[in-house]
């Protein structure tokens, strides 16, 4: 099952939606979800309204995606995390690396 | 219509029902003194009087009053047949009670005049009179309704009491019903949320949205949703519900566990003040978004407020109809006001602060909907462990061979079993990541010994990806697991994951991993969402608590 994604007006910003289960088992589709039509792609957003399970494998594949795109993506986002989920992105420090909110 | 007659002269109550049969009036009846008169008037209930002044046992005068006392609430005409014609005698007719006077010996015409007019208002009289019975019905109806509401209301649009402590607040409606609504529930990961909201006007219209929202709130809550989805789902539900000119001012907050952090969404709502221990503002909660309701699911914003306060500050909402109340002068409240008192009392209660309300308001009743809610950054730890749990110990055993390996991953069904227990959803989010760590640990590197060090190289995820479904589809030998305790006394969760593989080098690998690594991040998260964490045997067990 491939993840929703979103392109703003402008093909600038890539919005990527998280299923209610982040883990490994969605490394291919997350793969494909950051990394396909991203040309005019300058800023990459994950959206994780609808995500309530998240374990590290996920905050690793966040990481790669960070590393695979740097130099051609400029900012990341992380948005709508709920509580737990925000409490996991808190221990591993990711305020760090992403724009949280 | 029935006439009474009253006259000590029987010739002259001859004459007037002779005249009154004639202009159409056959319904009379005589009293030749004035007790006879209020004892026949008691039976007949009539219509209109025609009363002389001199009798022998009392006087018209006096028999005026009895009868209008012995009446209903409707009119009764009397009219004053009287021989005297000073001025005096004519007004006192009137002073006592009669309603005209008809000087004797009578004239016909103005005597049927002036009874057609009498009856006519009477008619009137009747009519209001029904009128008013069939008003105090339905008002006994309309209240009778209000109660029924009332009660439905006082148990749907319920709160968690062992929240009270936590915060401080009054609500002070302008009718029997209130358009404003305070929801708090304790969130399942500690924490908790509230919300203060106010709908479009008051009384039992703007009231009756209150139960959809408050059951949803409390729904979400207890799921731990974030407030944008608290907002967005009671935006969607609202938006169905409420006619068009209708809506729903409401801000929504998260307090985390630690009792500072805070998750703010406010939907037109004033602002939410953040004082310090002094009495300062420090941060100002404005509304970013339009109220609840109004726009659809795609045009709703989604940015939520976050804040991180200290032990001791202060969160203080109100609902507009605070801000907005006037003095006798017609100068409205304004929050800057609010800031005064705060300012000059920084431990002030919210009763002290309705109380300078009242003072400013000069006791004038409020047009609107009063509500205030202060929350004082505390730690809420203590709230964490005040959750119900099921009395019942339970022991689950997994055990999985290579088939069942294969299967898939039983990590979701396991939290959903435990978390299906009274009071274990709390723990659910924490859990999925802790057991989804342990297993995987257990499978990806116990059993099929693959090495994260792979996923070092930019496309190393996918390698590491593809060769664990190669090693999974070979594996003919293997066993995993899992034993989930729970002692409802100690209130503790323990977890042990076996495997068959050799086990590892745990003393190595509890060092901290680094931010830039993409793996290795495992066992620190598990060692911050658990009690403790402990490597037995070989480094192939691994046992985890809880403390529930």
């Amino acid at each position: 099952m491939s993840l929703e994604r979103k392109f703003s007006a402008d093909k600038k910003q890539l919005t990527v939606v998280a299923d209610e289960v982040f883990d490994f088992g969605k490394v291919q589709d997350f793969r494909v979800a950051f990394s396909t039509d991203i040309e005019d792609v300058e800023e990459v957003t994950i959206d994780l309204h609808k995500t309530d399970y998240m374990d590290s494998s996920a905050l690793g594949m966040l990481l790669n995606m960070q590393k695979l795109l740097s130099g051609k993506v400029s900012t990341f986002k992380i948005t709508n995390t709920r509580p737990q989920v925000l409490k996991i992105l808190q221990i591993a420090r990711f305020d760090k690396k992403f724009e949280i909110s | 219509m029935r006439i009474l007659i009253v006259d000590d002269d029987s010739l002259n109550r001859f004459l007037l029902v002779h005249m009154l049969e004639q202009n159409g009036y056959p319904d009379c009846y005589e009293a030749e003194s004035g007790h006879e008169a209020l004892s026949l008037a008691k039976r007949i209930q009539p219509e209109l009087v025609l009363l002389d002044v001199m009798m022998e046992d009392m006087s018209g005068f006096e028999v005026a009053p009895l009868l209008k006392a012995q009446t209903d609430e409707i009119y009764l005409p009397i009219i004053f047949i009287t021989a005297l014609d000073d001025e005096d005698s004519l007004v006192r007719c009137l002073d006592v009670g009669g309603d005209d006077f008809v000087a004797k010996p009578f004239n016909k015409t103005i005597l049927a005049a002036k009874i057609s007019a009498h009856a006519r208002t009477r008619e009137l009289s009747k009519k209001s009179y029904e009128q008013n019975q069939q008003l105090i019905f339905y008002r006994n109806a309309v209240e009778r309704e209000h109660k029924i509401v009332e009660h439905i209301f006082g148990n749907a649009v319920t709160n968690d009491n062992k929240l009270l402590p936590y915060l401080d607040f009054k609500l002070l409606p302008a009718t029997d019903f209130n358009g404003d609504l305070l929801l708090f529930s304790a969130g399942p990961n500690g924490g908790l949320y509230y919300l203060v909201g106010d709908f479009t006007g008051h009384g039992l219209a703007a009231a009756i949205g209150a139960l959809p929202v408050s059951q949803a709130f409390h729904a979400m809550a207890s799921k731990g949703l974030s407030v944008f989805e608290m907002a967005a789902t009671l935006n969607e539900t609202l938006l169905k519900l409420l006619p068009g000119d209708m809506f729903f001012a409401a801000a929504l907050v998260h307090v985390s566990l630690c009792g500072t952090r805070l998750e703010i969404w406010n939907s037109g709502m004033p602002d939410l003040l953040l004082f310090n221990a002094e009495g300062d503002v420090i941060e100002r909660f404005s509304s970013q978004h339009m109220a609840l309701g109004i726009l659809d699911a795609d045009e709703m914003g989604k940015e939520i407020q976050r804040y991180q306060s200290t032990v001791g500050d202060r969160l203080l909402a109100f609902s507009d109809g605070v801000i907005e109340i006037m003095d006798p002068e017609q100068n409205m409240l304004s929050e800057k006001q609010i800031e005064h008192w705060v300012a000059a009392q920084a431990d002030v209660t919210v009763t002290e602060l309705f109380e300078r309300i009242t003072q400013f308001s000069q006791n004038t009743s409020p047009s609107d909907d009063l509500t205030c809610v202060s929350y004082t950054c505390q730690s809420l730890l203590a709230l964490e462990h005040q959750q119900t749990i099921a009395p019942i110990p339970f022991h689950l055993t997994f055990e999985l061979d290579a088939s069942a390996i294969k299967e898939g991953d039983p990590v979701q069904s396991v939290v959903n079993m435990v978390c299906s227990q009274t009071g274990m959803y709390a723990l659910h989010a924490r859990l999925f990541t802790v057991v989804s760590e342990l297993y995987n640990n257990a499978l990806d590197h116990g059993v099929l010994k693959l090495d994260s060090a792979l996923k070092h190289s930019p496309d190393g995820f996918e390698a590491y990806f593809d060769l664990r479904t190669q090693r999974l589809a070979q594996l003919s030998q293997a066993e995993i697991s899992m034993t989930l305790t729970f002692d409802p006394v100690k209130r503790s969760l323990i977890i042990l994951v076996r495997d068959s593989g050799p086990g590892f080098d745990y003393q190595l690998r509890l060092k901290q991993a680094s931010l830039e690594d993409c793996f290795g991040r495992g066992i620190q998260l598990v060692a911050e969402l658990t009690d403790s964490v402990q490597y037995l045997d070989a480094g192939n067990a691994v046992e985890v608590m809880f403390n529930v």
